[in-house]
């Protein structure tokens, strides 16, 4: 797709942006409400469940329903079940029953392990940062979050929405809008300064920021 | 026109003196920021949020520091919830008696526990008495004509 007019990239960007969808968790009904509120402001859709056990729920991911589950981060669609698409799976740490940490090791150990996770905590923790990070987290924020912590989100999101993309059947042109949506994106937000252009510094600096955090 | 100038002083006045005290912090300023045309209500909607959860959780607090066996886990697990949700909205004072709240129910201590819960329970009641007043103050200002500074 040529690139003719600011409005087209514009749409583009705006068609590409609602796409992404991400699943909190947290326990807490005050911190849902602002996290939701938060991530709609980042342009996303959002799902909130109150625990572990209904993320996995949500994900099809209990006992009983992998077994019917073809749910992942690819697009192939099952003619029967709908195609259940999440982008993001952001968790906080402490709650009852099944803890962020728990959530992430069933998340990593299933069809879903692809999709980032990042973990959230109000607590200060440096092994219960690193621990987080060893076990896949993408990143680990400190609560309260503020604005500025879901732009950090920005690149994990396009990581994934392209991953999936790549599995679609589609002509050229898909391509094209996500490298345009990816520039724009980068320009028009404030991410944080260490702006990587592969994954892998990013995640690199991501995780050690995470262990800095003393 | 005086009118509404008067009151958006007022509410400036009113919201500056709650920071000044240490009863709001930052984080609120963070909630204000995400309210807009599309979200006019965002910050009354969470703050209720705010006043339910803490009020659910100061009844438990109650409940579980009268028992002859004191869970202190439980305890522990209400004032860290207590400590997040308060933390989220900028609820400063509250926030940092939830920290020492939790070092008595470290320490399994029953009566410090407890006067810890009376003094949360007083600053929890100014911050929403507060809070009730400087949305008041807004609802009269936009009543009269007026809109809220950023």
């Amino acid at each position: 797709m040529e690139v003719r007019s600011g409005v087209n990239v514009a749409d583009t960007q705006q068609s590409q942006k609602q796409h992404f969808h991400v699943l909190a968790v947290d326990d807490s009904l005050t911190e849902r409400k602002i996290l939701e509120r938060l991530l709609r402001e980042s342009s996303c859709k959002v799902t909130c469940v109150d625990s572990g056990d209904k993320a996995l729920e949500y994900l099809r991911l209990l006992d009983g329903q992998e077994s019917d589950s073809t749910a992942s981060s690819s697009s192939t669609q099952s003619s029967q079940q709908e195609e259940l698409k999440v982008h993001l799976i952001m968790t906080d740490y402490s709650m009852p029953g099944m803890n962020g940490y728990d959530l992430l090791k069933r998340v990593k150990g299933s069809s879903w392990k692809d999709i980032p996770v990042v973990v959230m905590s109000s607590e200060n923790v440096p092994s219960r940062i690193r621990k987080c990070l060893e076990e896949g987290a993408e990143e680990f924020l400190l609560k309260p979050l503020q604005l500025t912590d879901v732009n950090k989100l920005q690149p994990h999101l396009l990581k994934s929405l392209v991953h999936s993309n790549k599995d679609i059947s589609s002509c050229t042109d898909n391509d094209n809008d996500n490298i345009i949506d990816i520039t724009m994106i980068n320009n028009n937000k404030v991410i944080s300064k260490r702006r990587a252009v592969s994954p892998e510094p990013l995640e690199t600096i991501t995780k050690m920021k995470g262990l800095a955090v003393v | 026109m005086d009118g509404v100038v008067q009151l958006q002083k007022q509410l400036v006045d009113y919201s500056a003196s709650l920071f000044d005290e240490g009863i709001l912090d930052e984080q609120f300023n963070q909630l204000q920021q995400l309210q807009d045309e599309s979200n006019p209500d965002f910050v009354v909607e969470v703050v209720s949020l705010f006043f339910e959860d803490s009020e659910r959780l100061l009844n438990e607090l109650g409940k579980a520091l009268e028992q002859q066996t004191v869970d202190f886990k439980k305890v522990d697990a209400h004032v860290h919830q207590l400590k997040g949700s308060s933390s989220s909205i900028g609820a400063q004072r509250v926030q940092k008696l939830c920290i020492g709240f939790r070092n008595y129910c470290e320490e399994l201590n029953t009566e410090g526990c407890l006067k810890c819960l009376q003094q949360v329970k007083h600053e929890y009641s100014l911050v929403k008495t507060k809070l009730e007043t400087l949305f008041k103050l807004e609802r009269q200002l936009i009543a009269a004509g007026g809109s809220i500074p950023t």
